[in-house]
């Protein structure tokens, strides 16, 4: 081992570059690795132990009344139910309501507690996470506040058609209902704002029945059976509800978006890593092979020779790791701002052991593996051979672009020759090239979809987005329609209402309605058949399909308010509102299970219509037959502003990352060629080439590998950049990603990656100026 | 009355070494003529390979002019001086220096398609040195590990000569080869010569000094003194006089390779060899 340490130290000495580029390599893929592991093997967790924290419920079901009766009944439901653990039942508030958020407007089914009610629910309970000495006012769930909702400051919320202003006294936490994400948002009043609003009347009492279950993964048959028997029991009755599968999961999108791009740059950046360090040895193991051969000679065994490099490469790369890993600490904190902007559930940073040691644990046996592998020609180093003549670094078998034949121009022939005599450092640049192309073209993707113009984005994520929303009664909609089709202000209205129904022997399913499926702005839902055209049919989303196991053509059970029918599939769709537990009917097919008591309108407004003002006008004009009106560009932007910031960031840092791993894998690349041909340009500088046309050379030898790779990775990635996208949001209920791809951006990408190789190739290789053909002479 | 090709004025060469100025070339002044086999002799140490790289441009002089024809090349920029070597130096290296990682052709027309532009004059041309310098055309296709020393030796001088240069620079050509390949070496650098190219070499071997008909003897950094050896001639051209000894032209003195050697040994001797 001491052998192995001095040999190891000796080649450490020589190959300073090397161990430069190794180590940005390494620390880079620690610094990522240890992140990623973090956010997925605690961060989610984090979920839990907040969970249990609040002793926060599994389902929670919010129906509209709260008389002893209902009371009851849900007691009474409960109860007869074994697999429930614990219950509390609350009287709060529940309305759909809107507030200005982000700069956008936040639209949720909100359910208002009395604050110390809310503080002291021994199931579900809320914990206050900043505090303040106002005395009257709204407290709001930590993930709102920014500059605007601030402490002090008022907030205007929209309750049904009644603005309420109310002072931040301050923030609370809420597991199950922290966030818009999910499904309904938790917003705590002071006692005598409380009783303000039960007088303005514009809120209906609820109850509020939070349930624990001896096993949360039967959350959702328990909200289906629940939500069944209140329905049934209860048609007129509105209700909202929520389980602990899809909160824990929805708030936690971000997290998955980003955890998963983090493991992908990671493994890249370790692959990357891992070529490089096996091109090095391959190279040394060359260059030294006389080296090698007396060391062999001396006595030393092939073992202590593999040690050597074992302790070299592993040795670096474990510190290297280590800091890395470190590091990674102080990043996380600026991660973790990010993700709480979605998830809304505080977290501490704190150190992890698991994934720490897990992160070296991968690096060191990763690099340990590739080190064995690559260093085991030394093992048929014979000595005397080594000695004597060296073994053979190349094998001249044949000559590439011989000069006499080829009619390409010198400089660029002698290029090629390079190229073609170096298949190790093409191969390297391939899988390097090919990396960063992914890269490119996820960004462009990103920007193109997400940051210049999030349309796509919002279609296959939201499924479908209109200008505006406007939830009527029932008794109102003919009126409704007939005025709106003579308003000059509007282009299209429809029907698109959502609303639950059970799947029997299924989960419960968010059914969205319409009249004619051809009237919506987003055709592109549909992934497979088409959309339900007659009563009898339906199209159900291709996640619950798999799940399921159902096919187009197949015929499910619906059931709700004590009623039952049956729909053939006509197709697969997906859309995410319902984590992939969605379904489309037509009206006539809903309605023969039930009948709509409110109905929600899209419209889609003529260019430059005030969207707010409009909607004002209309809650103006239908007075208290309107029960909500949402201004739907801005609840989404609102909404979406937070991935876009987030994906802004990733988008920027694979960027920087890609340029930096770029660099360093030509660095050492160009450090080896320099290195090993060293006397070859010292020769044709004697022989009159300048330094520039040798600069010019060893840059244009990266060329054909940069450009075939570039090529074939743009192109490739291009195609497979949606199925891969569809492979990490599949959670979402993405089966099928529709982002566009740019093209335009990917060629100008591929042309940037292109000429960015080629300018840091001639930089790199600047170094061939200081090779004097005096100092080949003088033998140095 | 020669043409001055090479002409040095004051050159001096100085090396840093641990703090300590080494003053390699002293105050050389020096004219090298046209059509001259002008060799540089002295011992291990005196400057000889100091002074044919800065002759030729491989080096710059810490002090001095060196002036090629009209031009004055000591106070070119690294890319200058190679744009002068590959237009007016050929060099014939005592390692060889073939580049491994091409044939022997290949050696030879990178250099050729370096300065001209015409290929196929080229290619003509590199066919008529190796056929002169009696490489076959198996041999042009492989590479240098793949050949013998004198065959690399002699691939070296057709890489030299492909661009016609006004000037031929040999650093100890016969330093690396044996006695038989190395007489190969200089015979075809002699007949070379013997065609009007101007070649300088640096040697400590004395059978190679004798085919230079001009000695330069270096000792200290400074040219000690010199001598003029006349135009050697082959034995092949000997014409039998009284059937006895060989006799050849020495300029316009008539000597056999005897006295030349004597001549040599003598010069040598004063100069302290």
């Amino acid at each position: 081992m001491g052998k192995s340490y001095l040999l190891a130290c000796s080649n450490l000495r020589k190959a300073k570059g090397q161990t430069v580029a190794i180590v940005v390599l390494m620390f880079l893929a620690a610094l990522m690795l240890n992140l990623w592991l973090m956010l997925s093997m605690d961060y989610r967790q984090n979920f839990d132990r907040c969970h249990d924290k609040l002793n926060a419920e599994h389902v929670t079901l919010a129906v509209d009344g709260d008389g002893s009766e209902i009371s009851q009944f849900l007691t009474d439901t409960m109860e007869a139910d074994e697999r429930t653990k614990d219950y509390f039942l609350d009287s709060v508030m529940h309305m759909v309501g809107t507030f200005e958020y982000n700069g956008g407007e936040m639209n949720s089914e909100l359910i208002f507690m009395e604050k110390e009610a809310a503080l002291s629910r021994p199931v579900g309970k809320c914990e206050i996470v900043e505090d303040s000495s106002h005395e009257s006012g709204v407290y709001m769930p930590i993930l709102y506040k920014t500059d605007d909702i601030a402490v002090g400051k008022t907030i205007e919320i929209t309750i049904g058609n009644r603005k309420m202003p109310y002072t931040v006294c301050g923030f609370f936490n809420s597991v199950m209902s922290g966030s818009h994400n999910c499904g309904m948002c938790g917003i705590l009043l002071t006692n005598d704002c409380y009783r303000e609003l039960q007088e303005a009347g514009c809120a209906p009492k609820a109850t509020l029945c939070s349930i624990r279950l001896d096993d949360k993964e039967e959350s959702e048959d328990y909200d289906a059976m629940l939500r069944d028997a209140v329905s049934s029991r209860y048609p007129a009755s509105r209700s909202t509800s929520n389980t602990y599968d899809m909160v824990s999961r929805s708030r936690y999108i971000s997290q998955m978006i980003c955890s998963g791009i983090m493991s992908a740059m990671a493994f890249f950046i370790l692959l990357i890593a891992l070529v490089v360090i096996a091109s090095n040895i391959i190279n040394y193991i060359q260059e030294n092979m006389k080296n090698l051969g007396a060391l062999k000679a001396v006595g030393y065994t092939s073992r202590q020779l593999v040690g050597s490099l074992l302790v070299q490469f592993t040795g670096i790369s474990l510190t290297v790791a280590l800091i890395g890993a470190g590091l990674s600490y102080a990043l996380f904190p600026y991660i973790n701002v990010m993700m709480i902007s979605q998830t809304g559930i505080p977290y501490k940073v704190r150190f992890l052991p698991v994934p720490f040691v897990l992160t070296l644990a991968v690096l060191g046996g990763a690099v340990s593996i590739v080190v064995c592998i690559s260093s085991r020609r030394i093992r048929r180093v014979e000595p005397i051979v080594a000695l004597r003549q060296g073994i053979q670094t190349h094998t001249f078998k044949r000559n590439h672009v011989p000069l006499e034949k080829t009619r390409v121009p010198l400089n660029l022939a002698l290029a090629l020759k390079t190229t073609l005599s170096g298949i190790k450092h093409n191969v390297t640049i391939c899988i390097t090239i090919l990396v960063l192309s992914l890269v490119a073209v996820f960004s462009g993707v990103m920007i193109e979809n997400m940051i210049a113009d999030m349309t796509p984005f919002l279609n296959m994520i939201v499924g479908e987005t209109a200008d505006s929303a406007i939830n009527i009664t029932a008794e109102t909609e003919e009126v409704f329609c007939a005025d709106m089709e003579e308003d000059g202000r509007v282009e299209k209205v429809y029907l698109y209402n959502s609303v639950q129904l059970l799947h029997v022997d299924g989960d419960v399913l968010m059914v969205t309605i319409t009249d004619d499926f051809t009237k919506v702005n987003n055709q592109d839902v549909i992934v497979e058949g088409r959309f339900p055209k007659y009563e009898n049919e339906m199209a159900i989303a291709a996640k619950y399909a798999v799940e399921k196991k159902l096919n187009v053509g197949d015929e499910i059970r619906l059931t709700t308010d004590g009623k039952e029918d049956g729909y053939i599939i006509s197709g697969f769709v997906q859309i995410t509102n319902n984590l992939g537990k969605d379904c489309l009917l037509t009206r006539e097919g809903y309605e023969c299970l039930g009948e709509l008591q409110n109905a929600s309108y899209y419209l889609n407004l003529a260019e430059g219509t005030d969207i707010e003002a409009f909607n004002t006008e209309i809650k103006d004009r239908y007075k208290d037959k309107v029960n909500a009106t949402i201004n739907i560009d801005a609840t989404v932007e609102s909404a979406a502003s937070v991935y876009v910031m987030l994906m802004k960031m990733i988008v920027y840092a694979v960027l920087v990352l890609s340029v930096l791993v770029i660099t360093f894998v030509l660095y050492l690349l160009v450090r080896t060629i320099v290195g090993n041909k060293k006397q070859e340009y010292g020769i044709l500088k004697a022989l009159g080439f300048t330094s520039r046309q040798l600069i010019w050379q060893t840059a244009l030898s990266f060329m054909p590998a940069v450009m075939s790779s570039t090529i074939v990775g743009v192109t490739v990635c291009s195609f497979i950049i949606n199925p891969l996208a569809a492979m990490f949001l599949k959670d979402l209920g993405i089966v099928k990603c529709t982002f566009r791809v740019p093209l335009g951006y990917n060629i100008l990408a591929g042309a940037v990656m292109i000429l960015a190789a080629f300018g840091i190739s001639c930089v790199l290789s600047m170094r061939i100026k200081k090779i004097t053909p005096r100092k080949l002479l003088a033998g140095e | 009355m020669k043409k001055i090709l090479l002409k040095t004025e004051n050159l001096s060469k100085s090396f840093s070494s641990g703090g300590n100025m080494q003053h390699v070339l002293k105050n050389i002044d020096l004219e090298l003529y046209q059509g001259d086999f002008t060799v540089i002799m002295g011992a291990s140490g005196a400057g000889k390979s100091t002074l044919l790289y800065a002759l030729s441009g491989m080096d710059t002089p810490s002090l001095g002019t060196i002036t090629f024809g009209e031009r004055v090349i000591s106070g070119m920029n690294q890319d200058e001086l190679a744009v002068f070597r590959r237009n007016h130096c050929g060099f014939v290296f005592q390692q060889i220096y073939l580049i491994e990682g091409m044939s022997v052709m290949d050696n030879v027309l990178s250099a050729g398609l370096l300065v001209g532009r015409d290929r196929k004059a080229i290619m003509t041309k590199a066919k008529e040195l190796f056929e002169a310098v009696d490489i076959p055309e198996e041999t042009q296709k492989k590479f240098p590990t793949q050949i013998s020393g004198g065959e690399a030796q002699r691939a070296g001088m057709v890489r030299a000569l492909i661009n016609s240069p006004e000037i031929l620079f040999a650093d100890e050509p016969t330093g690396a080869l044996n006695s038989k390949t190395g007489l190969d070496v200089l015979d075809t650098l002699t007949s070379f010569n013997e065609k009007g190219q101007s070649i300088v070499m640096v040697t400590h071997d004395m059978r190679s000094a004798r085919r230079g008909n001009r000695i330069l003897y270096l000792r200290d950094g400074v040219i000690l003194g010199e001598c003029d050896l006349g135009r050697y001639v082959r034995p092949e051209e000997v014409r039998p006089a009284d059937g006895n000894a060989a006799r050849r032209t020495l300029g316009n003195a008539e000597s056999d390779d005897g006295a030349r050697q004597e001549k040599l040994a003598s010069f040598l001797a004063e100069m302290g060899w």
